[in-house]
């Protein structure tokens, strides 16, 4: 278990380095003064306001609907019907909230998922502990028996 | 444990809709008309807004006044006291991207955004 385990923080580790932007400045966490206002206002960029970026032709294609996201949505509308959020506050959590690296790596309805966790344990509706006690529960049902 | 306001957002709107719920909210008439000129201003991006910033200094014209809502600035934490306008803008492409070809002068783009993003042009 153990080893496995350390195994896969070492992979994780080397999947992070390889989803990590280019590194265009020397250095992390700059003194204000290295700091231009051009690069500050792109570094606060909302994530989802793509308009104008530079990017490559999209490919269109058909993708099947998958139950899981269907799910997922109609979670996010229980929410709001039980007065947890509004639509707009699920907007910013699961489009602005969670950065450029999880917006553009993450499948759509998994930032749906993703933030509907959040604004329950934001809005104190359940504690960060218990999520992680059941997600480990759930994870474990799923781990091929020993 | 949590102690949820539940009149918010899901009890306004029910049986009417949203933006619907929110219509006569703003306690007045438009700024603006349809026609009108307006520029889109450059206030400061943090933390939430719709308004993308390419559209930010050029200018439009109202195409439709379409309802009235909190803006997506307060709506996104929740806060529905205060309500505006929202206009449908029309844009030529050609006066937000400087490269966009004289062939599709024609093209048009528009979008929408709460009043306190405009001013008249």
């Amino acid at each position: 278990m153990s080893a496995s385990t350390r195994d896969e923080v070492m992979r994780h580790l080397k999947a992070v380095a390889e989803i990590q932007p280019p590194v265009q400045q020397t250095g992390k966490a700059p003194y204000a003064s290295d700091l231009t206002h051009e690069q500050y206002r792109a570094y606060l960029r909302s994530p989802h306001d793509v308009g104008g970026e530079v990017d490559v032709p999209v490919e269109w294609t058909e993708e099947e609907s998958e139950a899981w996201g269907y799910r997922a949505y109609v979670t996010t509308e229980c929410l709001a019907w039980r007065g947890v959020w509004c639509a707009e506050q699920r907007r910013r959590m699961q489009n602005v909230d969670l950065g450029t690296t999880q917006y553009l790596g993450l499948p759509y309805y998994g930032r749906w998922l993703l933030a509907a966790a959040r604004i329950l344990v934001d809005g104190g509706h359940i504690t960060l502990t218990e999520l992680m006690n059941k997600l480990d529960e759930v994870k474990k049902r799923h781990e091929p028996a020993r | 444990m949590s102690q949820h306001d539940r009149t918010h957002h899901a009890k306004i709107a029910t049986g009417k809709g949203d933006p619907q719920c929110f219509k006569g909210t703003t306690g007045g008439p438009p700024k603006f008309k349809v026609g009108d000129r307006v520029r889109i201003k450059d206030l400061p991006d943090i933390f939430y807004t719709r308004c993308q910033v390419y559209t930010r200094g050029a200018v439009g014209e109202v195409a439709v006044i379409t309802h009235e809502s909190p803006a997506p600035e307060d709506e996104a934490w929740g806060h529905v006291d205060h309500s505006e306008w929202f206009y449908i803008v029309r844009f030529k492409q050609k006066d937000l991207w400087p490269e966009y070809p004289d062939a599709f002068g024609n093209d048009s783009l528009q979008t929408e955004f709460s009043e306190r993003w405009l001013e008249l042009a």
